[in-house]
């Protein structure tokens, strides 16, 4: 999936009218106006602009003091909020054992870090922004702390309008201090640099109070956040900020970033799994059987099927490797009626892997060529093996961890876990169903259109329901899901239906003529999808497959219904019920609000800024 | 070269395309359904094994529950609790379509406006719901609806408007007797308002100058609903004409029902398949046919026998089902018109409380959203809104300045350049997406589980709980839901192809 951002993109051409134009730079920003002639501008030219000042005016006033007041309402007590933040994080996973969720954390920062680095990120940013945003941020803060309701603890109404006092000052001497403030710009590490001083100086010296929970009692102290918060997620931030540079250090040893890309890429897919089934529920290997059993039988596989792979991509072999892979598929089909039938025990990762052998099989023919190209795509079969054998035996193997409750994902960390989990799992069989869907086979077609239609026809919430109640009906006896991997699969089911659709949208904005020359090529079938039209369609859909990433986001808060513990499962139903804090729902919800709203308008801007970097939005 | 292209051999047929083609296409095919077929047989030897009949006769079981809201609390049957969920969705949904158009519209604009501020406010807006979830957003609504302070009023008391934690309560204005005699009078008076309003259109057209078609057929329909208002008693005659049909379509024997039922669907693939092969007529001739397009032609003559074959043998209780359900719509009908009737055709009412700190929901005491509905409500309409203000500023954006600059070229006011020239245009650009919003809301009122709003989800699973029905429950959900989908796609389609410009 790394290979596919990569691949050979639309190139450019000399009487290519559409030809995107990546040197584009973004709309120059206008000077300054001086705020007198601004506010006549912007707000009172005319009579009806003067009427929708007042009215928006009193509009936003009212507003905001709706906000204020369920913020800052005598009945909310915060400190539920506070004091179970590790709840809301990661439900209840032990404390122990909590280093495993720091290492995670840890190594997405640093994960993070490097793909800032690999693909480039450093928007540069005017000083007009800066002082404008500076300046309203200022400005909304000195009204809200005008309005905020009397509950409001004095230190925060305080605290609103010195910041917002502050803030005013340093935007106005941004903007009206120095020269043509648009034209200069700030680059964007200076920008992260302070940004992350100014975090880590808030976790050390901002007197916020310390909440924690003994024994199911809630206990508050004041002073700075507990040191198991701050310490972790300084170096946190620290990992982050070491990585980009080490990420822009690596770029220039190896004069470009292409490689860094691709190993990224690669991580994103596969390594978001090691942290859930191999950091975060420490799986306690038998290590006896997994010499004995696991390692031969993966090394039987790896290098037995690399061997085959590359015997039948070379180029005169095309029609064996048809055979082979066909005779494979039967094969590993049967092995899956067997098992239904319950003829013959077998591991199911040998049932896997004889499947996805029988796939590499088939498409060899596709991937002939020199010695060079078979070596690579043996090695990718090798690492295919590798990595699912791995993840395989880990996932099957009983945890250490000591959970009172099964589901070892909780909270925040079910939630994006699931909502990531979702997208990818969806993103293969989307592809299918697109291009069923746009198929010139009428059986695939209808098919297809049947599945898209019925799916998207009906809401998630009964999708859900039907898996997590059904799903074991279905199965035949002896066999069982858990619940948490039926709502799993519903989901994927779901978004696959949504996810065709996004890519059916793509692969018709491929336009004839890269068909046909395709075929002038003699490219087969498979290669011309492969190679020529599907990283076409799916530069196109990027745009709207983050919509959608956003969309599963928000949507697996419906995993609370279903039974769940997500975020919203628990600031709705766990907090509430605290003995400490009864009935303390409303704290919860707007804390998650935050959370939810932060996560989801920040990859919809990264999306945008991605549209206008790719010129999706142009090129359409 | 000749011999080259005279020694051309046949492929092997493994390599044959159209022997691959069609191979992989019907082993899919039987894959797919013998998988049906297994998951379903599994199911049914599970249930089985539980002793839970599959089928649909507990529709017709006492249900024993009690509804939040809705048109029959206390239903008798569980088909009727259902219905009763039915209703209650289709309530929100149509609600909460109406809100949130009106409100995304107004946001659209705002954020299109050159005002400072309702543009800033809108986006804000427009920015921070869109990323939140509608579930939280719901929840939210429910513990805000939650805090509202207590009923205190008395028994018997008026007012115009009630906030309370027994919900939010408005004057409500509803149907009375003479309604129907009301609308069928206007639709008489309508007819020679349509001639006039016809003479007026070409009189403009040939003429030109300002006729006034729109404001003048404005005014007559007025005057016609004035005096529809106070005239509707004269209407009392389609009473025997809808009874007369009543016991006429009573009369139709089954077997010409299902004789009816047979011609219109082989009419129907009939001239589907003539249709299809006239868009296929070129000068030339016939196009060649492609194996797709034989394809649909079969379909459309299999599912033309496969709808007989269900009218004859499979349920022929479906012509009975009609010729009852028809002659009983008749009846229905034919009820609302004359016999004593009041000759008001509206009536209204101000929120009263019925008994110490109480409402009676859904009862003609008001229009009373109890809490569950409001943040339902509340919270489906200032989601779905924040997205539809997003359609509507793209869709008025997206037409080109050159647009109005030919308007006012052609010599077209301000006015009607917009009514005219530019909002046609942004309409259709903004229809589709709308719908499918449209859509969305039906289907996230299924959300009003989470607040217990007695929709059709909530109740069906209520129900399922008490007898295990799951599979057959499930199936009436994705009807229901596919129904409203269609519907509105159906609505949305229609509406796009009026408004389609006619290419060529």
């Amino acid at each position: 999936m790394g290979a596919t951002m990569d691949g050979p993109i639309h190139v450019p051409q000399d009487g290519d009218a559409e030809a995107l134009d990546y040197t584009k730079a973004a709309p120059p920003e206008e000077p300054v106006t001086p705020p007198g002639r601004w506010v006549k501008e912007n707000l009172f030219s005319s009579t009806s602009n003067t009427i929708q000042t007042v009215i928006f005016g009193g509009l936003l006033l009212v507003l905001l003091r709706f906000v204020l007041n369920l913020v800052f309402s005598e009945e909310n007590n915060w400190a539920a909020v506070a004091t179970n933040v590790r709840l809301l994080m990661s439900y209840n996973y032990p404390a122990e054992q909590y280093v495993r969720i720091w290492f995670t954390v840890g190594a997405l920062a640093a994960a993070a870090g490097l793909s800032m680095a690999a693909w480039q990120l450093h928007p540069r940013i005017s000083v007009r922004r800066i002082g404008v945003n500076l300046l309203g941020t200022g400005g909304v803060l000195i009204v809200m702390g005008i309005l905020t309701p009397g509950a409001t603890p004095s230190s925060i109404r305080i605290g609103m309008l010195v910041i917002g006092a502050a803030l005013l000052v340093i935007g106005a001497g941004l903007l009206f201090g120095t020269e043509d403030p648009h034209l200069k710009h700030v680059s964007f590490t200076a920008v992260l640099l302070t940004i992350s001083g100014l975090i880590i100086a808030f976790l050390w010296l901002f007197p916020l109070g310390k909440y924690l929970f003994i024994d199911g009692e809630a206990i508050q102290e004041d002073g700075t956040v507990s040191a198991t918060t701050k310490g972790p997620w300084t170096v946190t931030i620290l990992i982050l900020l070491a990585s980009l540079f080490v990420g822009r250090a690596i770029g220039k040893a190896i004069g470009g970033t292409r490689p860094l890309r691709l190993a990224m890429g690669v991580w994103w897919v596969i390594g978001p799994a090691f942290l859930i089934f191999l950091v975060l529920r420490d799986p306690e290997f038998d290590w006896d059987y997994v010499l004995k059993v696991d390692l031969p039988l993966a090394l039987a596989f790896g290098l037995g099927g690399g061997a085959l792979l590359y015997a039948l991509t070379k180029p005169t072999f095309a029609d064996q490797a048809r055979a082979v892979g066909a005779v494979l598929m039967g094969f590993a089909i049967f092995n899956w009626v067997a098992a239904f039938f319950g003829w013959y025990a077998m591991l199911q990762k040998v049932r896997f892997s004889f499947l996805a052998l029988a796939l590499f099989a088939l498409a060899a023919p596709t991937f002939a060529g020199e010695k060079s190209a078979r070596l690579r795509f043996a090695g990718m079969w090798l690492g295919l093996v590798a990595v699912g054998h791995w993840l395989i035996t880990g996932i099957n193997t009983p945890s250490t961890l000591d959970i009172t409750a099964p589901p070892f994902l909780g909270g925040f960390v079910l939630t994006v876990s699931i909502a990531y989990y979702v997208m990818l799992a969806s993103f293969p069989l989307g592809i299918l169903l697109a291009l069923a869907r746009t198929s010139r086979m009428p059986i695939f077609r209808v098919l297809s259109t049947i599945y898209i239609e019925f799916v998207r026809g009906i809401p998630l919430i009964t999708v859900l329901f039907f898996f997590s109640i059904m799903l074991n009906l279905f199965l035949p006896n002896g066999m069982a899901v858990s619940e948490l991997a039926a709502v799993f699969t519903g989901y994927t089911v779901f978004s696959a239906a949504y996810m065709a659709e996004n890519i059916r949208g793509g692969l018709q904005s491929v336009r004839k003529g890269q068909y046909e020359a395709s075929d002038a090529l003699g490219l087969t079938g498979v290669q011309r999808t492969g190679l020529i039209v599907l990283p076409q369609a799916l530069r196109v859909s990027i745009p709207n497959l983050v919509g959608q990433a956003i969309a599963t986001f928000k949507e697996t808060s419906l995993i609370a219904i279903v039974g769940g513990f997500d975020l919203l499962r628990i600031a709705d139903k766990t907090i509430p019920a605290q003995t400490a804090f009864i009935g303390q729902k409303r704290v919860g919800l707007l804390f998650i609000c935050v959370v939810y709203w932060a996560f989801s308008y920040s990859m919809s801007r990264a999306s945008r800024n991605l549209e206008v970097k790719l010129g999706v939005g142009q090129a359409r | 070269m000749p011999a080259a292209s005279a020694h051309h051999e046949r492929p092997p047929f493994w390599r044959n395309t159209n022997v691959l083609k069609w191979g992989v296409q019907i082993l899919t095919l039987a894959a797919v359904v013998a998988a049906f077929w297994f998951l379903v047989s599994q199911a049914k030897t599970n249930l089985d094994d539980k002793g839970i009949p599959v089928g649909y006769d507990w529709l017709n079981d006492p249900a024993n529950i009690q509804l939040g809201e809705g048109i029959d609390t206390v239903p008798d049957t569980m088909g009727r609790a259902l219905w009763s969920g039915m209703v209650n969705t289709l309530r929100v949904a149509v609600l909460g379509i109406i809100a949130s158009t009106i409100l995304g519209i107004v946001l659209g604009i705002a954020r299109l406006s050159n005002n400072w501020l309702a543009q800033k406010i809108a986006s804000v807006y427009v920015e921070t719901i869109r990323n939140i979830p509608v579930l939280v957003q719901i929840l939210l609504w429910g513990v805000i609806v939650a805090s509202l302070p207590e009923l205190t009023a008395d028994p018997g008391e008026k007012r115009w408007f009630f906030a309370s934690q027994k919900g939010i309560s408005l004057p409500r204005v509803f149907y009375a007797d003479g309604f129907y005699q009301f609308v069928a009078l206007l639709l008489v008076l309508a007819i020679p308002i349509w001639f006039v309003r016809r003479y007026l259109k070409r009189k403009q057209e040939l003429e030109g100058g300002e006729q006034h078609v729109g404001s003048v057929t404005f005014g007559l329909f007025v005057l016609a609903a004035i005096i529809a208002w106070f005239a509707n008693p004269i209407m009392a005659w389609p009473r025997g004409v809808f009874h007369a049909i009543e016991d006429a379509w009573a009369e139709i024997p089954q077997s010409v029902m299902q004789l009816i039922l047979t011609v219109i669907a082989v009419a129907g693939a009939a001239w589907w398949i003539k249709r299809f092969l006239d868009s296929r007529r070129t000068p030339a001739g016939l196009a060649k046919l492609i194996d797709d397009d034989y394809f649909r032609m079969i379909f459309a003559v299999v599912g033309a026998l496969a709808f007989v074959f269900v009218v004859w043998v499979l349920w022929p209780g479906l012509s009975s089902w009609i010729i009852n359900s028809g002659s009983d719509f008749w009846g229905w009908l034919g009820d609302k018109f004359g016999g004593d009737r009041g000759s008001r055709p509206l009536d209204g009412m101000r929120p009263t409380v019925t008994e110490g700190g109480r409402f009676v929901n859904y009862a003609p005491t008001g229009w009373t959203l109890t809490p569950a509905f409001a943040a339902l409500f509340f919270g489906l309409t200032f989601y779905t809104a924040s997205f539809i203000a997003e359609i509507v500023r793209g869709g008025i954006m997206a037409v080109p300045q050159g647009q109005n600059e030919a308007a006012a070229a052609l010599g077209l006011s301000r006015g009607q350049a917009l009514r005219k020239v530019v909002l046609p245009q942004a309409f259709r650009i903004v229809m589709p997406p709308l719908g499918n919003q449209y859509l969305n809301i039906t289907k996230n009122s299924s959300l009003g589980i989470a607040v217990a709003f007695s929709e059709v989800v909530q109740v069906g699973q209520t129900l399922y709980n008490k007898n295990n029905q799951t599979l057959a429950m499930y199936s009436i959900f994705m009807v229901f839901f596919l129904v409203c989908s269609l519907t509105i796609s159906g609505v949305v389609n229609y509406i796009n192809n009026k408004l389609k410009i006619v290419e060529r």
